[in-house]
């Protein structure tokens, strides 16, 4: 079996930040809708949980935006597969968007701490 | 992608690639084939459904988006529910309200008549003097008189090239008697051509045509209105059958179509008779063969091509042609008098889509008044609920910051402001209109008094009301949710989000205060207004008629409608008179054809023998036939000679009592006009000799100052006619209401009591409008005063929540529990007086408007203009307490802590 965590564990990703985290694994260079899914699932150590159908209306809607783009191309182990890249004006959405959300998690992470304290 | 849409089939190639590279992958995990393509399928979810969102997206977007608004926004109010109720409830009063006033505005000033193209319709009207009688229900004016005789309307029908028709009408009340039973109702005698000009079908039978106008008193035919059919004729067959008119037959030959009333709105006529039956309905009068008796309103219909402009100059000729053969059979030959008959003479065709309307102009005024009023109620609301939005706003600020961050954008959080505002105002705007149709309702019984007439307004909201109301809602919504959203707008996200209290909020803390005041303002405005608008009426109440009015009764009596010969009218009046003198509980009785302050005038010119007037001389009087004991029932003083008694008979000398301003224009003193002789002009048999002087009472209204009055006894009268009946009583007027009954009754049975009310009652209704406008002022008033008081308690519970730290670090200082008190109450009181002042002089100018509606009471009224500031300071002190009280109770060692 996998090293997947029990379901109660996951969290189901709040609306907009799927879009962040799609363009940040991104930025390592471009990947196909599985991969992208994959990789987050890693990353987040398996705490988050990627629906596919949200990743690929996600994908698309980002796309739409151009804020990544996409075209067919080949995977490793020799499928057929659409890669997404990012874009300039998705790279600078994503910086953007990512120091507003360190600035929200310290902020929260203050408050949170505090409360404790 | 660019500018091409991506097809279904790429994107289930998509998913179909993804499914074997997460196969691949979990095989290289150590998963069998056919398990690891089971897994990718399942971890997948339904493929399908991915696709079906694939190819949906776009066509759904928006509906989903407006679905989740609304569900977000349905819920953040739920969450609030106390906040909603309070807002929804504004929005409903206010916008019931518009509604409401609207409907009565659009119906007496916007609405065209129900009538074929009205658009073509002219009312006509003339300047020039006039001569001999005017029979006039008001509305005109100088160089507007709508009333034209019956000779000079038949020359201006027959004889005209610019009109494909012109038509007459006028009013007038009768006795119907149907199945033998009597009652009174409006009669309105018309021309022949009048429906078919108008445009109006019959609803049974068929209406009057141009054959039903012959000659005088040769068409006994009758047209009932749709709505008499319905309440008192109970829809029977009707046509064919018999009517009594004033005891006179006539055949029914059908019933108009519903909704239509009369070419003047304001007539509710019950019955539509041809103008040549006049003296059925007025037995009093001839006017049909008089050139000089102006009674008729006329209006007339464009050829089609022809414009008003090139009618009325074509109309004038016409005019100029008829006036200058009228004139040598005047009384009066001088050049002065050719002047004003002919030269000065003018015919305006005006537009007449919406009729003419003498009520119309009663009520233009206090129905604008009313509507400003209103409009000032409804800004204030949504000044009200975009406050209460805001401050709730503000404590939303770190929910929405969040939400930024976490990728929302402005205009997703824009969209579902706008959401929730359109939720209140839809939510309003339905509450509102359900309770519009049942407040009209009640308004417009309330203003028809005690009459038992169909009301001319209808408690029905139409579709411009509809409108105009969705309308103001969707301003209103939209112009409350977009006052939170220019907070949002932009917002700096780190500082909301560092903050613990809003301290940064200090542009919308006096966007809110800004809003505060202005409620103050226009709540003090609509105060002002009401206390004038009360004041006014206590002062029209308080006004010295004349004569005492309390322990009055007053009802009337028309034997002509209940088929009284003319010469048999009198003696069965003076019957009456005498049998209820005797009735106990009752100290005096009297009896005038010429009701007292009810708006009622019968007034003419007189000729004093021996007296030459001077060229240019206007000297209306007014013409009571009166009983022997009625100046007496009143209490009008005397001041020469004697009063009437029981020794002037229909054949003793016939005489007159005058009032003071009477004697004092044509003898100098009351004393001097003793003995002289007055009549009509050319008619000698009206020559009375003045035998008593009694002082000026009010006559019209309360409103008006006493007129010029000659008094002569009902018995000694040319043409009786049904007389309104004054009884003073020892107890309360009402009381004395069923022995009088019975003892007509045992008179003649058929006699039909009508009008019955105390003099008091009386003058309320005259004074209807009045009273109206200062009822709803006081509701408004109050309505904004409530509101202003929610608005201050708002922003001063929001601001003082955000200063708890500050008000703690005063207390650990060592400010007292007091003097944090008076912080709140001053900077309150600061707000208040600072918008009582900006207001004192918009509250003049715009009361100045109004002044033609107020009675007695200067536009800077103290009284009223105190009374506003004091309760609006009262208000003010009030909102303020509780903040005040928690600000208070703060307790300092927890309030450092909670930064």
């Amino acid at each position: 079996m996998t090293t997947q965590k029990s379901n109660e564990d996951r969290i189901a990703l709040l609306q907009g930040t799927l879009d962040l985290l799609i363009l940040k694994t991104l930025v390592l260079g471009p990947r196909h809708g599985q991969g992208i899914a994959r990789q987050i699932q890693r990353q987040s150590e398996e705490v988050f949980f990627v629906d596919h159908g949200s990743l690929y209306l996600a994908l698309q809607r980002l796309e739409d935006k151009k804020w990544i783009g996409a075209r067919w191309g080949v995977s490793e182990n020799n499928r057929k597969a659409r890669f997404y890249s990012l874009t300039a004006k998705g790279r600078g959405h994503l910086i953007a968007k990512t120091s507003e959300w360190q600035r929200l998690s310290r902020a929260m992470g203050l408050i949170l701490d505090a409360e404790e304290a | 992608m660019f500018g091409r849409k991506r097809s279904t089939e790429d994107f289930a190639a998509e998913i179909e690639a993804h499914l074997a590279l997460e196969a691949d992958e979990l095989k290289s995990e150590g998963l069998a084939e056919g398990e690891a393509h089971r897994r990718a399928r399942s971890e997948f979810g339904s493929v399908s459904a991915a696709r079906e969102r694939f190819t949906m997206k776009d066509r759904i977007a928006w509906l989903d988006h407006l679905r989740r608004d609304l569900r977000h926004g349905l819920r953040g109010l739920w969450r609030n529910p106390a906040f909603t109720l309070v807002a929804v409830l504004t929005l409903a009063l206010a916008i019931g309200a518009n509604a409401s006033i609207f409907s009565l505005l659009d119906q007496a000033l916007l609405r065209a008549l129900p009538v074929r193209d009205p658009e073509q319709l002219v009312v006509l009207s003339f300047a020039g003097a006039t001569s001999g009688h005017r029979h006039s229900e008001g509305g005109s004016h100088p160089g507007h008189i709508h009333e034209f005789s019956y000779p000079m309307y038949k020359d201006l029908r027959d004889r005209n090239t610019v009109l494909s028709g012109l038509i007459a009408e006028a009013v007038g009340s009768v006795g119907l008697t149907w199945n033998n039973h009597a009652e009174p109702a409006d009669a309105e005698m018309v021309s022949g051509n009048y429906f078919e000009m108008l445009g109006v079908r019959p609803a049974l039978g068929r209406l009057l045509v141009a054959s039903d106008e012959t000659t005088e008193g040769a068409n006994p035919v009758a047209v009932v209105s749709f709505d008499y059919w319905r309440t008192h004729l109970a829809e029977a067959p009707v046509v064919g059958r018999t009517l009594l008119v004033n005891g006179t037959p006539f055949t029914i030959v059908g019933v108009t179509a519903p909704g239509f009333h009369s070419m003047v709105f304001g007539h509710m006529p019950a019955v539509y008779v041809p103008i040549t039956m006049q003296a059925v309905v007025e037995p009093d009068w001839k006017y049909l063969k008089d050139r000089f008796s102006y009674w008729l309103e006329v209006s007339g219909r464009l050829r089609p091509g022809v414009t008003r402009a090139q009618a009325e100059a074509s109309m004038n000729t016409l005019f100029l042609s008829l006036r200058t053969s009228e004139f040598p059979l005047l009384h009066d030959q001088s050049q002065e008098q050719r002047n004003e008959f002919v030269a000065a003479s003018h015919l305006n065709l005006d537009a007449g889509a919406k009729g003419f309307s003498p009520l119309r102009d009663d009520v233009q005024m206090p129905l604008t008044i009313v509507m400003g009023m209103v409009l000032l109620v409804a800004a204030m609301a949504i000044v009200n609920v975009a406050s209460l939005l805001l401050v709730r706003a503000a404590t939303r600020v770190r929910e929405f910051s969040v939400r930024y961050a976490l990728g929302a954008t402005g205009g997703q959080i824009l969209r579902q402001l706008l959401a929730e505002g359109l939720l209140l105002g839809v939510a309003g705007a339905a509450l509102g209109l359900l309770i519009a149709p049942r407040a009209l309702y009640l308004l417009i019984r309330w203003m028809s008094g005690r009459s038992m007439d169909e009301p001319v307004f209808s408690p029905t909201l139409d579709w411009r009301v509809l409108a105009f109301t969705a309308a103001a809602s969707l301003i209103a919504s939209l112009v409350f949710s977009l006052a939170p959203a220019v907070q949002f707008w932009n917002p700096r996200l780190a500082d909301a989000l560092k903050q613990q209290n809003g301290t940064g909020a200090g542009a919308s803390l006096k966007f809110r205060r800004t809003c505060v005041a202005l409620q103050i303002g226009v709540s003090l405005l609509l105060i002002v207004a009401a206390g004038l608008f009360v004041r006014t009426i206590r002062n029209l109440h308080n006004v010295d008629a004349g004569f005492a009015t309390d322990h009055l009764l007053a009802f009337s009596l028309s034997p002509e409608m209940s088929g009284y010969p003319q010469p048999a009218i009198a003696p069965v009046e003076q019957r009456v008179l005498d049998a209820l003198t005797g009735l106990p509980g009752i100290r005096d009785i009297g009896a005038t054809n010429d009701a007292d302050l009810s708006d009622d005038n019968r007034t003419g010119d007189v000729s004093v023998t021996g007296y030459t007037p001077k060229p240019d001389e206007e000297f209306d009087v007014e013409l009571p036939w009166v009983s022997d004991h009625y100046l007496q029932t009143l209490g009008v003083e005397l001041l020469a000679g004697r009063y009437f008694n029981s020794s002037d008979t229909a054949t003793s000398t016939k005489v007159a009592i005058v009032n003071q301003i009477f004697a004092k224009h044509f003898f100098g003193s009351p004393g001097a006009a003793l003995g002289h002789h007055i009549s009509r002009p050319n008619r000698t048999a009206t020559d009375s000799m003045i035998v008593g002087v009694v002082r000026d009472v009010k006559h019209n209204t309360v409103r008006d100052p006493a007129t010029p009055m000659a008094y002569t006894p009902f018995l000694q009268a040319e043409r009786p006619s049904g007389l309104t009946f004054y009884v003073r009583t020892w107890q309360s007027p009402e009381a004395a209401t069923n022995s009088i009954r019975a003892a007509i009754a045992n008179i003649d049975p058929k006699l039909v009591m009508s009008d019955v009310g105390s003099m008091t009652d009386e003058i309320d209704d005259t004074l209807s409008p009045e009273r109206t406008v200062a009822l709803l002022a006081t509701a408004f008033g109050m309505l904004a005063t409530v509101l202003a008081g929610v608005g201050l308690y708002g922003i001063l519970a929001y601001s003082t929540a955000q200063r708890t730290r500050e008000i703690g670090v005063r207390m650990a200082l060592g400010a007292q529990r007091g003097a944090v008190v008076a912080i709140i109450f001053r900077e309150t009181m600061l707000l208040a007086g600072i918008a009582i002042a900006a207001t004192v002089p918009l509250a003049m100018i715009g009361t100045h408007a109004v002044r033609s509606q107020l009675f007695g009471v200067s536009i800077a009224d103290p009284a009223a203009y105190g009374a506003g500031i004091a309760i609006i300071l009262m208000v003010a002190a009030l909102a303020a307490f509780l903040p005040a009280r928690r600000a208070a109770s703060v307790n300092p060692a927890q309030a450092l802590r909670t930064e």
